[in-house]
């Protein structure tokens, strides 16, 4: 089956459901796949280079077997199925990677991945932790090698215009995400956490234009079809770490509640902000993709006091929660995630200061012991009723 | 609410309990859940109808709750044992601040401020520090798991029990019986290491207030003097202290009718029949 018949949501789902499904078909027709880990690479620099940028990402739906030969089970279990599914070939259309030091457990991983698969190309981001004066230069430095890697490998000069224009075509697709993300606003929403996710994971499947226009068709279909998900009585927010698939929002879906909005690397956190135009295009992708994505993973210079602090580093989630009318707010975090983990001691301080119901929700990658999670966020939503 | 009944029905790993309220316990049943009673849920609650004096039909609202809440078919609402046990331990407890359950299978600390469910935490993923635990080793120690308290109020040297895990926890017993070291010492370490468990588990909720401990392990006198020595406080026992969450079920639906006829709303309710309930 191909997707070329499939529009709107159902080719969301497809793609969703075989996530190299146009990749392949891509491939197949000659285009160039620059496989991709976390939010961090900027997008711009590989559209511009005419690679399709596809998103890498683990699944839970496959059990471990090949990767635990290469890395000890003790480190974060999506870097771990990411692997794996490389290992047995799932993503064996890709003609390069491409990671960033994110967390931590990137800064080594590329290296692994290169060791382990071969591919063609290959190429580390050293960029920043910290939001400070010359990390932007620092890291306009490492976007500028990452750009001559990629010519170099090529053969191919990148021009300003051509990255002018690339980012004008991702920020229309990060209106369209957030056109999209307005339609949960509305109660009840127009569309369920579980099939934003579904479609936040396809648009990172595909090519952007194409990508965009099928957010035009679900928004379209959202607005008209009669068969969203319905009443319900708690709206919740979703922060935390990546999440492969929608299986913890279907659980908590599953219950009395809504997804309503989420703070997350499959979500907003990647679509969010836009990249400022600037007079060099670079210098706008630097300051998006070091400062604007909200992630935990950036240290943010503190300001004087706590209270500061924490307006400061979580004063969107405050916004998100006020703008989608959010009841309360799960902070989920898959086992070994020390990014998240080290968070939320600093945001249930902040929650529970400006008063919005948080639950810190520990889960297993493959989601095991799935009915006790259930009772937790159930019990969760009697507390906050 | 005068001439009105209200079910609770708790069904539990090990247990199934049901409080027949109306102005007081009418009835109540504690059976055992285990595989060979799984179907009978239904069974238990006509137990408590006929202590009751009353038929099925006259009960106004039936709440489940428990692990195997969902499969209670008769049942009018679901509703977690979190709210439930606290509800139920502010019934008999009205300062209670802080309840510690353990039960056959979970453990769970629960946090109440001004009448309310404000935290919990659980301990729901392995059998360590749970009931169940202390029945495993009751069987490899051939005691019966009833005199495991008192037993353990005998101990002189209680030994260290150094495993977390059930399986290796039980080879550590062997072992000890083995070199002749007591059965009360044995068991009073046991209850030292299940009551620090749970101690650290609660102990993330800040303790306050009054403490009450429920669940089946509630009943073991050597856990209640244990955990009381962790907590470095008396803690508050029901005189059955396996029955708060049936308790809490009972009044919660008892709360929502009231609601229900408050607001003039109609309560919806389930056909009055007890079929077989499916637990597994
Ligand atoms: N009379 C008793 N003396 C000591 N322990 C008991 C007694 N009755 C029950 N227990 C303990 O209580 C546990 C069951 O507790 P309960 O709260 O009913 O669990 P659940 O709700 O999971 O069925 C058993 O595993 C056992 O350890």
């Amino acid at each position: 089956m191909t997707t070329a018949s499939l529009h709107g949501f159902a080719k969301a789902r497809k793609i969703y459901e075989d996530r190299g499904l146009r990749a392949r078909e891509l491939k197949a027709e000659g285009k160039k796949i620059m496989g991709y880990y976390c939010s961090y690479p900027p997008l711009e620099l590989i559209t511009g280079m005419d690679f399709v940028p596809f998103r890498v990402q683990g699944s839970i739906n496959e059990a471990i077997t090949k990767a635990d030969s290469s890395i000890p089970t003790i480190v974060c279990p999506i870097i771990r199925s990411s692997l794996d599914m490389a290992m047995k070939g799932k993503y064996d259309f890709m003609e390069g990677f491409v990671t960033a030091h994110s967390c931590d457990c990137q800064e080594k991983f590329c290296r692994i991945w290169e060791h382990e698969l071969k591919l063609p190309f290959h190429h580390y981001i050293d960029m920043p932790h910290v939001v400070r004066e010359n990390s932007f230069e620092q890291f306009k430095e490492k976007l500028i090698m990452f750009q001559k890697a990629m010519e170099a490998y090529t053969g191919r000069a990148l021009d300003r215009e051509r990255i002018q224009q690339e980012i004008r075509v991702h920020n229309r697709q990060r209106a369209l995400v957030r056109k999209l993300y307005d339609l949960r606003k509305e109660n009840p929403p127009l569309l369920s956490g579980a099939e934003n996710l579904e479609i936040m994971i396809a648009l990172m499947c595909m090519p952007i234009e194409e990508g965009s226009i099928m957010l035009e068709e679900i928004i379209q279909e959202a607005l008209s079809r009669g068969n969203g998900p319905g009443e319900k009585d708690t709206r919740l927010m979703l922060w935390g770490s990546p999440l492969t698939e929608t299986n913890l929002i279907q659980m908590i879906e599953s219950l009395n509640a809504h997804v309503v909005m989420d703070d997350i690397c499959v979500g907003t956190r990647h679509y969010w902000a836009d990249v400022e135009a600037t007079s060099d295009p670079m210098d706008g992708i630097v300051k998006r993709y070091l400062s604007e994505i909200k992630c935990p993973r950036t240290f943010r210079e503190s300001s004087s006091t706590f209270e500061e602090e924490m307006e400061s580093r979580f004063g969107y989630l405050k916004d998100f929660a006020r703008d989608w009318h959010v009841d309360g707010i799960l902070l989920q975090s898959v086992k070994y995630c020390d990014t998240h983990g080290y968070e939320v001691p600093a945001l249930k301080a902040y929650f529970e200061k400006i008063g919005l119901p948080a639950m810190y929700l520990e889960h297993e990658y493959t989601m095991a012991a799935e009915a006790q999670l259930k009772n937790r966020v159930e019990a969760f939503l009697e507390i906050i009723a | 609410m005068k001439g009105k009944y209200f079910a609770g029905i708790d069904i539990g790993s090990t247990m199934t309990k049901v409080i027949i309220y109306s102005e007081g316990i009418r009835g109540q049943v504690i059976g055992p859940t285990g595989p060979e009673h799984r179907h009978l849920a239904n069974i238990v609650m006509e137990d408590a109808l006929a202590q009751a004096r009353i038929p099925f039909e006259a009960v106004d609202y039936v709440v489940a709750t428990g692990y195997g809440r969902i499969n209670v078919p008769f049942a009018d609402k679901q509703i977690t044992e979190i709210s439930c046990h606290a509800r139920g331990v502010l019934h008999f407890f009205p300062n209670a601040g802080t309840v510690i359950d353990i039960g056959g299978q979970d453990a769970k600390g629960i946090k109440i401020a001004n009448n309310r469910v404000v935290d919990f935490v659980m301990n729901d993923k392995c059998a360590a520090g749970t009931g169940r635990f202390l029945e495993v080793i009751a069987e490899t120690l051939g005691v019966n798991i009833k005199d495991m308290g008192p037993l353990s109020l005998k101990a002189r040297n209680k030994v260290k029990i150094s495993s977390i895990c059930t399986i290796f926890a039980e080879q550590e017993v062997v072992s000890q019986l083995s070199e002749g070291i007591p059965v009360e010492d044995i068991i009073a370490g046991l209850h030292e290491a299940i009551a620090g468990r749970a101690f650290r588990m609660a102990s993330k909720l800040k303790i306050e207030g009054d403490v009450v401990f429920t669940g089946g392990v509630a009943k073991n006198t050597g856990m209640v003097k244990a955990l009381e020595s962790h907590l470095g406080r008396p803690v508050y026992i029901c005189r059955e202290p396996l029955i708060t969450g049936a308790m809490g079920a009972a009044l919660l639906g008892k709360e929502l009718v009231e609601k229900a006829m408050e607001s003039g709303k109609a309560i919806k309710i389930k056909e009055r029949k007890l079929t077989t309930a499916r637990v597994f």
